[in-house]
């Protein structure tokens, strides 16, 4: 029901351009991915950091700055996909230590091969549990996951008493630590695990109906709706996959760093949605990418990296962060199309 | 034709009244949309001024503008001899103008003692809510309502009583002039009644009242005079007794389009078959339609506004629940229907508003166009954009939609360009029905045109089009049955040469 | 006057002031953890009536208060609409603000420092929100990481100069039986909802949570009023920390870490909205006082402790979730019976 005309007709409306006349360097910027504007300030803190101590201006030096990225982009990459469709996954750090712990427990009675579809399983369930919350019961999905957190930390510490990692399956490590030799150069598995994933994820976000269905109803769930797009189905298999790559993550931390305890995954709470900003996602919803969440945290990665070297501490580190944040906020993280 | 209105009220009655507030040849734009275009009227202390007119004619602009909320583009208003260009609520308020809207201004989460209070109070000082529950409670009872606790928080109350207190916020600002846009629409008979006692207490003390409304019958009671407003001009001004219901239905109406229309298709023959046919259907907000439309037909939907057009298409749609004694799309029933489902069964449907129902702003305007035609397990964005490239393509032609291409992001498409947008999704898809929710509102005229083509070659293929129109002279000329609806039913069915612009108003308000 | 207005409308007595004030709890979403609160408290004395005891209060009260005042802290962003990532940054700021100062200046004076760090916190991030039109979730995102940094610049190691002095002002008894802490928060708490309930602007943080279209066409400034929301939860939250730093003698720039998550779960069972708009400061204490008891009941009955997770997620759940259900099936029954 309406009686006044609404404000939208308010608008004052331009007389319709069919050429193009913006400049030159417009076309260009409108052209460029968010992500594009995280990697120029990766390269320049690479650059800098290489001016200012040339061991750092080296491939070995990229590479291990892009490793730790790997693992932080690993747990932002579920996180992504939330905030996409307008929503936010704040089980991220239980659901690691989750699938971690259950994963070393469930490989001393069933084997690694097991362990693994079991605790990636895990992984689903939670993400399935969470995204029925939210789509059918129509909970917000900060207090969903903020409870499936606590549910989970519980829940891992009644039943995975190991905390002490003993030996890591060969078949894990053979995509997280071991060395590979790439163009003659020894880089961790890790990498390229993490990199083959940004991959295959952001094909499915560009380039599947489903991809883009998570798009349209983080932009405006009412016009999905009326558009005749299943939100609630969309919803609940976004949250699914949202569980399932923390899963993953929490196996990747096991075969990486060799070591799993309860708390493992708290700093994957701020930090993955850290990224997932950085790398020019919206917290509106209907924007986002895997390769901008990666690039995001190849950005707090070199932050970290520049830090440890000229041993500046992690204060400077944690002001350098809020600083890079808020900075692309302000580019980037205006409600554009408010209505 | 624009009488004077002096001239044409009883001498006794103008030496005790002098003007409260003259308007002179106010025009607003926005944008491309004039909503006022040359309206001039007059309110004088101590009487009630009818303000009527069709959709669009420029009424609650008008009131949008004397309460203060919006400004006009020309034209002067005086107010007490003063010039009167109030760029506040709180303003007007305190100039003695207050405003009963039909968009209610209520904050949902407070209290109706605190949504009397508090506007006046600015933010400043300390808030009592016993006080304010005993102011409340007094102003309440000096305007005889007696059935509302002021401890209610508004969200909680029935769209009636919310209107009440909406009404009551108005009165409460001791108001010199007094504006109740559509202020009965909600209201039962006997909160009617309560208003016209208001009304006739507040004149009694001088105050002047603007009465914006389209119930003619209310207007024969309660009105002393009243001007006709049509396309945001004032075209006639009348005054109590002397006017009858058919001149005033026709000067809403007014002649025929000064617009040009395409012709209509040919009624489909009697044989054709039913797209949609529901009997009974009943939802909030409908009490009982009985629609049918045959493939080819297009069915217009009519009725002043809030009279369960949007309902009707939702429910159509599965949007919103709904039940029916009988209910088939294409002969075959339609159960438990939901959006996903229609679109399965080859409905289509354009929503109330394109910007928060009908788009998804930062998509671009291929995806936007493919947003129904979405699968999860088939490629999707630039691969669907390129394997439908050519419907694309054709789409975007046939409406001649200006774009830089179906990448751009559709929220930089002008209104009209973005409205061409959520229409084209359904163009060339095999739909059987296509639900239409006043597509052309505010959207330029070029624009509208080239919609009516799209529609018009869409029912020549063999689509049912139920199109709901606020615009008379779309119903006229395009429609070949016009359903009026008044109240959650349909008020009548025009055909043919039935559909003339007098009968359409006339059903809507009540007197056909 | 219309005599027919009168006959036909029952005219219903208006409620005295015990009753409006039980509505406005109920639509605030308080009956909820009110219920929850007595039916906890009803176990934990079935099981441990020792908590009865002078000692046993006063603990309990300093693990309680310091919840309850960060999360009324988290509640008044809660009601605007928004959320503070920053909360648990702003506490340990401020706790390491109080403990250092407490050195140099008087205790007044580093109180009054630390309270207007709060202060200075809540209002940079209310100008973003308010004045850049950021989302509140992001902006506080990126602030948590600034406050958490000059935390640790300021003090990056437990430590400080509390006194015994300070425990006894903040975390003892101020009569037998009765916690000082419980005296702050109850003033505090007071104070507040003075401000929310009883002025003018109070009454607007709970406009501009939902109905913000509304308050602007009432004529009022959505904007000032959330910027100051921000400022008096930053107070609100210093206090926290206050008595946070009192209660456990020490400065530490981490101590409030924890309290982002629990002062979020504490607010989602105190029954607000987090579209903003609803929410009540006694809903708020009392959840604070059921889920900062959770653990300690468990230990009493003798179950592992770490159920206490498990059983706060749920009591959350429960209370959020089964008042939705409960609707839901009144709409599916209303539909199946068939429009009026």
């Amino acid at each position: 029901m309406s009686g006044a005309p609404s404000a939208v007709n308010g608008q004052l409306e331009a007389p319709p351009v069919a050429k193009d006349q913006r400049s030159v360097f417009a076309k260009i910027a409108s052209r460029m991915p968010r992500a594009g504007w995280g990697l120029l300030i990766f390269v320049v803190l690479f650059i800098v950091g290489g001016l200012l101590r040339p061991s750092l201006f080296t491939l070995p030096g990229l590479i291990s700055t892009a490793t730790f990225a790997a693992i932080l982009a690993a747990a932002s990459f579920g996180q992504t996909v939330a905030v996409i469709q307008g929503g936010i996954d704040l089980s991220v750090p239980s659901t690691i230590a989750f699938a971690a712990l259950g994963f070393l427990t469930w490989n001393a009675s069933f084997g690694p091969v097991i362990a693994f579809v079991l605790a990636l399983g895990a992984g689903v369930v939670i993400g399935l549990a969470n995204g029925i919350i939210v789509a059918k019961i129509g909970l917000t999905p900060i207090v969903t996951t903020i409870a499936m957190n606590g549910l989970l930390f519980g829940l891992l510490l009644l039943n995975f008493p190991l905390s002490e990692l003993t030996v890591v399956p060969d078949f894990v490590k053979s995509f997280t630590s071991d060395r590979l030799e790439i163009f003659g150069v020894s880089v961790a598995a890790v990498l390229p695990t993490v990199l083959i994933l940004m991959v295959v994820l952001q094909a499915v976000l560009s380039y599947t109906g489903w991809g883009r269905s998570l798009f349209l109803v983080g932009s405006r769930e009412k016009a999905a709706r009326l558009a005749g797009q299943p939100v609630a189905r969309i919803r609940i298999t976004g949250y699914a996959l949202s569980g399932l790559l923390a899963a993953f993550t929490g196996i990747v931390i096991v075969g990486y760093f060799s070591q799993a305890e309860t708390t493992m995954g708290n700093s994957y709470l701020l930090g993955s949605v850290a990224a997932v900003i950085v790398g020019g996602a919206s917290m509106f919803g209907g924007r986002g990418s895997m390769t901008g969440t990666f690039v995001g945290a190849l950005v707090l990665g070199q932050v970290a990296t520049l830090v440890a070297v000229f041993n500046l501490g992690a204060d400077i580190q944690n002001l350098v962060y809020g600083v890079i944040i808020l900075a692309v906020l302000a580019a980037y993280g205006r409600d554009r199309y408010a209505a | 034709m624009k009488n004077d209105p002096l001239r044409s009220v009883a001498p006794d009655a103008a030496l005790r009244s002098e003007p409260l507030l003259v308007a002179s040849d106010l025009t607003k734009q926005y944008g491309a949309v004039h909503a006022l275009d040359g309206a001039s009227f007059t309110c004088l202390k101590g009487e009630v001024l009818a303000l009527v007119g069709e959709n669009g004619a420029g009424k609650s602009t008008v009131s949008r503008i004397l309460a203060g909320a919006t400004g006009v583009s020309s034209g002067t208003i005086t107010f007490e001899g003063e010039p009167f260009a109030a760029t506040s609520i709180s303003e007007a308020r305190r100039r003695g103008v207050a405003c009963a809207f039909q968009e209610l201004a209520l904050v949902p989460d407070w209290t109706i003692s605190e949504n009397l209070i508090l506007p006046d109070r600015r933010g400043r000082g300390m808030f009592s809510q016993n006080k304010a529950r005993d102011e409340s409670d007094r102003i309440l009872s000096a305007l005889d309502v007696t059935h509302l606790n002021p401890s209610t928080v508004v969200g909680d109350l029935g769209l009636a009583d919310r209107q009440m207190v909406e009404i009551v916020r108005a009165i409460s600002a001791n108001p010199r002039l007094l504006i109740l846009d559509e202020a009965s629409s909600a209201l039962n008979p006997i909160g009617v009644e309560w208003l016209f006692a208001r009304i006739r207490d507040l004149t009694a003390d001088g105050v002047g009242v603007i009465y914006v409304s389209h119930r003619l019958g209310e207007i024969s009671e309660i009105a002393d005079r009243g001007t006709v407003l049509r396309d945001g001009a004032s075209v006639a001004d009348f005054t109590r007794g002397s006017w009858s219901e058919d001149d005033l239905v026709s000067q809403m109406a007014g002649r025929t389009a000064r617009r040009h229309f395409p012709e209509k298709p040919p009624v489909p023959k009697a044989d054709e078959k039913l797209a949609l046919e529901v009997k009974g259907l009943r939802a909030e907000g409908l009490s009982s339609i009985d629609l049918t439309a045959r493939h080819g037909e297009i069915v217009g939907i009519g009725g002043l506004q809030g009279q369960g057009q949007t309902e009707l298409l939702r429910c159509l749609y599965g949007a919103a629940p709904a039940v029916a004694d009988l209910w088939q799309i294409d002969g075959k029933p339609a159960r438990h229907l939901t959006p996903p489902r229609a679109v399965r069964r080859g409905v289509g449907f354009v929503p109330e508003d394109r910007k928060t129902e009908g788009l998804a702003l930062t998509l671009s305007v291929g995806e936007n166009l493919l947003a129904p035609w979405l699968k999860s397990l088939s490629p999707g964005g630039p691969l669907q954009l390129r394997s439908e490239g050519s419907w694309i393509d054709g789409v975007l032609n046939k409406l001649s939609v200006r774009t830089r291409g179906a990448n751009e992001p559709v929220g930089d498409l002008s209104g009209g360009n973005q409205q061409k947008i959520v229409f084209g999704r359904w163009i060339d898809r095999d739909r059987s029905i296509l639900l239409l929710h006043d597509p052309t509102r505010g959207i330029d005229v070029r624009a509208k045109q080239e919609l009516y083509q799209a529609m018009l070659e869409l029912a020549e293929s063999g689509v049912a089009i139920v199109w709901f129109s606020t615009e008379l002279e779309e119903l006229v000329n395009l429609c070949h049955r016009v359903a009026v609806l008044d109240r959650g039913r349909v008020a009548r069915v025009l055909e043919g040469s039935e559909i003339t612009p007098d009968a359409i108003v006339g059903a809507a308000v009540g007197t056909a | 006057m219309s005599a027919t207005t009168t006959a036909t409308i029952t005219a219903t007595p208006p409620p005295g002031r015990l009753a409006s004030g039980f509505k406005r709890l109920r639509y605030d979403g308080a009956l909820a953890p009110i219920l929850a609160f007595v039916i906890f408290f009803a176990v934990y004395l079935a099981i441990n009536p020792g908590l009865l005891t002078r000692f046993q209060l006063q603990s309990a009260a300093n693990l309680i208060v310091p919840l309850a005042l960060i999360a009324l802290g988290q509640l008044l962003i809660v009601l605007t609409g928004g959320i503070d990532i920053s909360i648990g940054a702003i506490t340990g700021l401020c706790n390491v603000v109080f403990a250092t100062q407490i050195a140099g200046l008087s205790t007044p004076g580093a109180l009054i420092l630390c309270v207007a760090t709060g202060i200075v916190c809540g209002a940079i991030n209310g100008s973003l929100v308010a004045y850049a039109n950021l989302p509140a979730i992001a902006v506080t995102l990126a602030t948590a990481f600034i406050y958490a940094a000059l935390a640790r610049l300021i003090l990056d190691r437990p430590g400080g100069a509390l006194t015994d002095g300070i425990y006894k002002v903040t975390s003892g008894e101020l009569l037998p039986f009765v916690p000082v802490s419980l005296v702050w928060l109850t003033l505090i708490a007071v104070g507040l909802w003075m401000f929310l309930q009883r002025t003018a602007f109070g009454r607007q943080v709970y406009g501009v949570g939902s109905g913000r279209a509304a308050v602007q066409s009432a004529g009022l400034k959505p904007r000032l009023t959330i910027l100051v929301t921000f400022m008096v939860s930053g107070a609100v939250v210093s206090f926290g920390a206050i008595m946070l730093a009192g209660s456990t003698l020490t400065g530490d720039p981490r101590s409030g870490d924890s309290y982002l998550l629990s002062s979020i779960a504490v607010v989602a069972l105190s029954g607000a909205a987090f579209i903003g708009g609803r929410g009540s400061i006694l809903g708020t204490i009392l959840s604070a006082a059921v889920l900062g008891m959770v653990g300690s009941l468990l230990f009493f009955a003798g179950i592992n402790s770490y159920w206490q997770y498990v059983i706060s997620a749920l009591i959350i759940l429960a209370v959020v979730v089964i008042p939705r259900l409960i609707q839901f099936g009144i709409r599916q029954s209303a539909l199946r019976r068939g429009p009026a």
